[in-house]
């Protein structure tokens, strides 16, 4: 099975059923949905790493519609829209709105299959990042714990070590009381 | 990649240092490698040395600019580490705020200053908190001022905008909402927050000139990749920049013992602050 989970969407039942087939044959988890409103439903119900939609779809929910609400959950799903030739425009349109790529009919799978490998590859790479970022971070805070209290203990001893020579340095007060009450800041710290 | 030869080491590590600042021993050599190769290659030089020569001689420093874009990390984060900014709300700005409140018939005057603000996420990242702190931030003068030794920095922080590998990591939603329009891929922080805003090139390595005092300064991160002598330069600085009242911020695993006694170190919470003594 491959790593990446992909919902594919198309009111066409011969494409969508394609599509799914192609894609279950090449060891992905596959998901279909007939329609904007099935997309929605299986979006709001699990995460996919793939949206495939078709751009033009009948009823309120169109391709740009999916794009939005699969962003809107989950701003690492990456949606690749497939459009006619005649509505190229359209799926520029929609890369501006953050879709990863569009695919023009028919579908070229071997093109296909190149995006969602590089997909995959970026999402890896992407999860490797965040593994590395929270290894970091804990860290950065056990590290930075230890230095907080260095720094508050190393300025406490320096104060004490002020007040030391100040008390040393007072020729006003006789020599054992000084140093009295300089083994006493001593002791303390 | 091309390998840095031994003998050459110690030239390249003089030059990055005298521009940037940053001190790269031996043990870092790869560094040098991962970051400058791709720059020995496009102005065609065969050796490390040899484009630290053409960088020297170019009249227009667009070489030496190319240089400090590659070598200076710009890893930065939205809110990076909690700790500082939770700081700024609860501790910092009250006070700072109270300090300055009702001394004159003028607006309060807060200076805040980002020493090494990159790509601008960190000043971006204060007025956000001001924005949540303060219902009516116009009551006072704020100057926020954002300074980092690289010109391609300053012109992304400028424009303020950060595909979403820069922007989720860190970024309550709730203030990518409030804050942020998508724009594409990316997200553009909005005009309200840009403008609160002033971004500039500056060297730190380099005099001061003309900044002004501060009340808060954050300086994170940065001084890590400074010789302990430019550290006590650096400090030393800042602190002649800071209010006499005025808080400074540095990394969470950075420390000032021994580098500059004038600041005393305080804790709120789970972070540190320096005052001046």
């Amino acid at each position: 099975m491959k790593n990446l989970s992909i919902l594919v969407v198309d009111d066409d039942p011969v494409i969508l059923h394609l599509l799914e087939q192609r894609l279950k044959r090449e060891n992905y988890q596959v998901q279909a949905a007939g329609d904007g409103y099935a997309a929605e439903r299986l979006l709001r119900q699990q995460l996919f790493d793939v949206v495939l939609t078709d751009l033009m779809m009948p009823g309120d929910i169109g391709g740009i519609e999916v794009l939005e609400i699969a962003k809107e959950i989950n701003q690492n799903t990456e949606v690749l829209l497939i459009t006619a030739h005649s509505s190229v425009h359209s799926a520029v349109e929609a890369m501006k709105k953050g879709a990863a790529d569009y695919l023009e009919k028919p579908i070229n799978f071997d093109e296909l299959f190149l995006r969602l490998d590089k997909i995959a590859n970026l999402q890896t790479i992407l999860r490797n990042a965040e593994d590395l970022q929270v290894a970091m971070r804990t860290t950065e805070s056990a590290a930075s714990g230890t230095i907080q209290d260095l720094e508050i203990g190393m300025a406490r001893l320096r104060q004490n070590l002020d007040r030391v020579e100040e008390i040393l340095r007072n020729e006003g007060q006789a020599e054992d009381l000084r140093i009295e009450q300089a083994l006493g800041i001593l002791a303390e710290s | 990649m091309i390998k840095i030869a031994p003998a050459e080491l110690k030239t390249i590590s003089q030059y990055i240092q005298q521009i940037t600042g940053i001190f790269l021993d031996q043990s870092k050599s790869y560094l040098f490698e991962t970051r400058l190769s791709s720059v020995v290659e496009a102005q065609g030089c065969r050796s490390y040395q040899e484009l630290c020569l053409k960088a020297q001689r170019e009249a227009n420093k667009k070489i030496e600019k190319e240089i400090i874009d590659a070598i200076t990390t710009n890893e930065t984060l939205f809110f990076r580490d909690k700790g500082p900014f939770e700081l700024l709300q609860h501790k910092i700005l009250p006070e700072v705020i109270d300090a300055r409140s009702g001394r004159s018939p003028l607006k309060p005057s807060i200076k805040i200053w980002s020493a090494a603000s990159s790509t601008g996420q960190e000043l971006y990242s204060i007025a956000i908190v001001i924005k949540e702190l303060i219902r009516d931030a116009s009551a006072y003068n704020f100057t926020l001022l954002g300074t980092d030794i690289s010109e391609s920095a300053i012109v992304q922080a400028s424009y303020g905008k950060y595909n979403r590998f820069e922007i989720e990591r860190g970024l309550d939603k709730r203030f990518l909402q409030k804050y942020f329009t998508l724009f594409g891929d990316s997200w553009k922080i909005k005009d309200e927050i840009r403008a609160m805003a002033t971004f500039k090139k500056l060297n730190l390595m380099q005099p001061f000139t003309n900044l002004g005092k501060f009340d808060i300064i954050f300086c994170r991160n940065v001084a890590i990749y400074f010789t302990l002598d430019d550290r006590k330069k650096l400090f030393n600085k800042l602190g002649e920049s800071l209010a006499d009242d005025g808080f400074l911020v540095i990394g969470s695993t950075e420390s000032l013992t021994g580098i500059c006694p004038q600041f005393i170190p305080k804790r709120h919470l789970r972070s540190i602050f320096y005052q001046k003594k």
